[in-house]
């Protein structure tokens, strides 16, 4: 019995919501063979009978070299699916309908879903979808995606074709032989015969909406941008406050019940420790984890969805295309102020792998939500509130040349010259949001964060937990303490102390760890293990942190560790993400090298400067 | 004359583009070919320029639009 469904459709065809939508939650992301080009199965049930749906990767078309465009093609030419479901936007079927006149050619079964029906019929479109179903052979589905009503109708479509699959009845008369260009010709014309009296394309005159005029302009677009994505994180914030506090309950509700349960049956101290203290506050920074992502997507995929982001790419296109990078590309970057993993993720926009791995070289060097937590605090403890704002804002410069430095660097190999593409992309009309698949997602990409956080994270925790480990509870006796010290000469020269140090190390496994770890290395007195795992949920004692810290360290020495913390190798989440979003260990290493070796350097730039000044 | 060179509300037609296949292939699957009509939106220094065509708003990178000549009608 033939089940295998896969759906074909340009980007902004809303391809990857009929996914979502019908395989929900029933999904497997995983490779294409031998490419760095995701794959994406899932399944769903329907009547009894397990139909299988790949989401083939968005392009344009199926003649190009891309690896989407290859892999594409070698799949539905393989005969890999039973049925293609493909997706045109019925608001502009004449240029949509190219990757229908791209399939004709390669003679397999297929349908037809008319997709952004609403879109259509705000504009007035009218659609004769009989008339087209009749001239191409193959049924024609008027649909909108982002309504679930319309499901049913298309899961008794697809398993009756699926029974009895019906074929394209001409496809463009395109000579191999001809240039693309001539080929293209064809197929336009070709979609030209087939829409004939479907539907009318006299194209009237454009005129930009109110909104549209400030969201292009050279410059009020930027600020609007950056007025958007502030109030964008704003909300973010507030919609991730449940969380994060339900989160930071749990090692404080948790610890007491199972140390003494443990305690009661005799198990060994060390042990008690570990499951009391340790995991407890691993599951709580897997829940901040995953709720930055989910904030961050949550936001982003709105701002996406109602098409505010394509304004955003074109805002800064002849920017980022300095970089070796396109305008795409900005919605990682800015994604990055608030998570580095989401960020990461958010890279899958950019057309090849060379300008993806840059682009995720690149967000690395902005400073993530869970930093921007530790830089004032620590800042007002030496500089006052005018420094503090001065500090962020030289962070903040420092940022962009950093992302400078780290395109001029990678992109010779990641990017070069004659491989780039520019950005040519749609700016689709505003669509209204679509609340429900908007949460659905983010929580999807919020819940794999979390599960796969929790392995890494108990992993790099136990590791940091033997290093840290003391027999008498006291800081000195740790390893970490050991090495730190023995090593302090050398990192003297960085301008970091052996405490400053060690909150240098601990901000390379997560940033919300900083905090506590200067508290116990500090302050002292409590346990280096307590204070990095109570990192938040203690709130240390931050006069207590602030006097000692102001005694102990002088103000270069502060300045030097805030840049060395804040453009070190973001969090093991988000190294593991991406290695995971590049398949590539040996880029995701050279670039974490390249960070740490920075971030030394830095700060022993910036404290022997400082030191001149302050 | 070039994509470029077109000033915001004007119409034209593409003439010519010029490119290796990839680029070809990325311009021509989006919309852009030879005989197509086109209204451009906006051209400013330094930003993409915005095109209407196909029933569609395309931005075109600045670079790549250099490669394509237009005739305005």
């Amino acid at each position: 019995m033939n089940t295998r469904i896969a759906l074909l459709g340009q980007p902004n065809s809303g391809k990857s919501t009929v996914y979502n939508a019908l395989t929900g939650s029933r999904q497997h992301v995983g490779n294409w063979p031998g490419k760095t080009v995701e794959k994406n199965d899932g399944y769903y049930t329907y009547k009894g009978t397990r139909y299988t749906v790949t989401d083939l990767p968005g392009s344009y078309g199926l003649s190009g070299n891309s690896d989407e465009e290859i892999i594409t093609a070698d799949f539905i030419k393989s005969g890999q699916a039973d049925l293609v479901c493909i997706l045109v936007d019925a608001s502009q079927l004449e240029r949509s309908m190219y990757m229908v006149a791209e399939y004709a050619a390669l003679d397999k079964p297929a349908m037809l879903l008319l997709n952004m029906m609403d879109v259509a019929k705000s504009q007035k479109k009218e659609i004769d979808h009989k008339l087209l179903e009749k001239r191409l052979g193959i049924p024609v589905l008027p649909f909108t995606a982002a309504e679930s009503k319309g499901y049913e109708e298309l899961k008794s479509l697809l398993a009756a074709e699926l029974e009895n699959p019906h074929m394209l009845l001409s496809h463009p008369e395109t000579d191999q032989t001809t240039s693309v260009l001539e080929q293209s010709k064809a197929k336009y014309r070709w979609i030209s015969e087939m829409l004939d009296g479907v539907t009318h394309t006299a194209t009237p005159e454009y005129k930009l909406s109110k909104f549209d005029r400030v969201a292009t302009s050279p410059i009020r677009g930027k600020l609007l941008c950056f007025g958007v994505v502030l109030l964008a994180f704003l909300v973010a914030m507030i919609v991730m406050s449940p969380f994060m506090a339900i989160g930071q309950m749990i090692p404080a509700v948790l610890n007491a019940p199972i140390a003494n349960l443990l305690n009661g049956w005799h198990v060994h101290p060390w042990l008690v420790s570990v499951f009391s203290m340790m995991l407890p506050n691993v599951l709580y920074f897997c829940i901040s984890m995953a709720s930055f992502v989910f904030g961050v997507n949550l936001v982003f995929g709105f701002l996406e969805e109602i098409g505010f982001l394509a304004r955003a790419a074109y805002q800064f296109d002849g920017v980022l295309s300095k970089l070796g990078l396109q305008g795409k590309a900005i919605c990682p970057m800015l994604m990055g102020f608030g998570c580095t993993i989401g960020g990461t993720c958010g890279t899958r926009v950019m057309d090849n792998w060379g300008q993806r791995m840059l682009a995720m070289a690149v967000v690395w060097a902005v400073p993530c939500g869970a930093i921007w937590g530790v830089i004032p605090v620590v800042a007002s403890m030496f500089f006052g509130p005018g420094g503090t704002l001065l500090v962020c804002v030289l962070i903040l410069c420092y940022m962009l040349l950093m992302m400078v430095i780290v395109s001029k660097v990678f992109g010779r190999k990641l990017s070069p010259a004659e491989s780039r593409s520019g950005m040519i992309m749609e700016l689709p009309p505003y669509h209204k949001a679509h609340w429900k698949h908007i949460l659905k997602e983010a929580f999807l990409k919020a819940w794999d964060i979390f599960k796969r956080a929790l392995g890494t994270v108990t992993l790099v925790s136990l590791v940091f937990y033997i290093f840290s480990f003391s027999t008498s509870g006291n800081i000195q006796s740790s390893l970490l303490y050991r090495v730190g010290t023995a090593i302090e000469p050398v990192t003297r020269f960085f301008g970091l102390g052996w405490q400053t140090f060690m909150a240098f190390l601990s901000s390379a496994f997560a940033k919300e760890a900083v905090l506590g770890v200067l508290n116990a290395a500090f302050v002292g007195g409590s346990n280096l293990l307590e204070a990095t795992f109570f990192a938040k949920s203690a709130t240390p004692d931050n006069a207590a942190l602030a006097a000692s810290m102001v005694q102990t360290i002088s103000k270069p020495e502060a300045l030097a560790f805030l840049f060395a913390c804040t453009f070190n190798v973001p969090c093991v989440m988000a190294l593991s993400t991406t290695y995971r979003e590049s398949h590539s260990l040996k880029w995701t290493a050279r670039v974490a090298l390249f960070y740490i070796g920075g971030a030394l350097l830095l700060s022993c730039i910036v404290y022997h400067i400082a030191a001149l000044f302050l | 004359m070039k994509l470029t060179d077109t000033k915001a509300d004007q119409h034209g037609v593409i003439r010519k583009i010029d490119g290796d296949a990839h680029f070809m292939n990325r311009v021509t699957a989006i919309g852009i070919t030879e005989g197509t009509e086109f209204q451009t939106v906006r051209n400013d220094k330094k930003m993409p320029v915005l095109v209407y065509l196909r029933e569609t708003l395309i931005a075109v990178n600045r670079a790549d639009a250099e490669r394509i000549e237009v005739e305005a009608v």
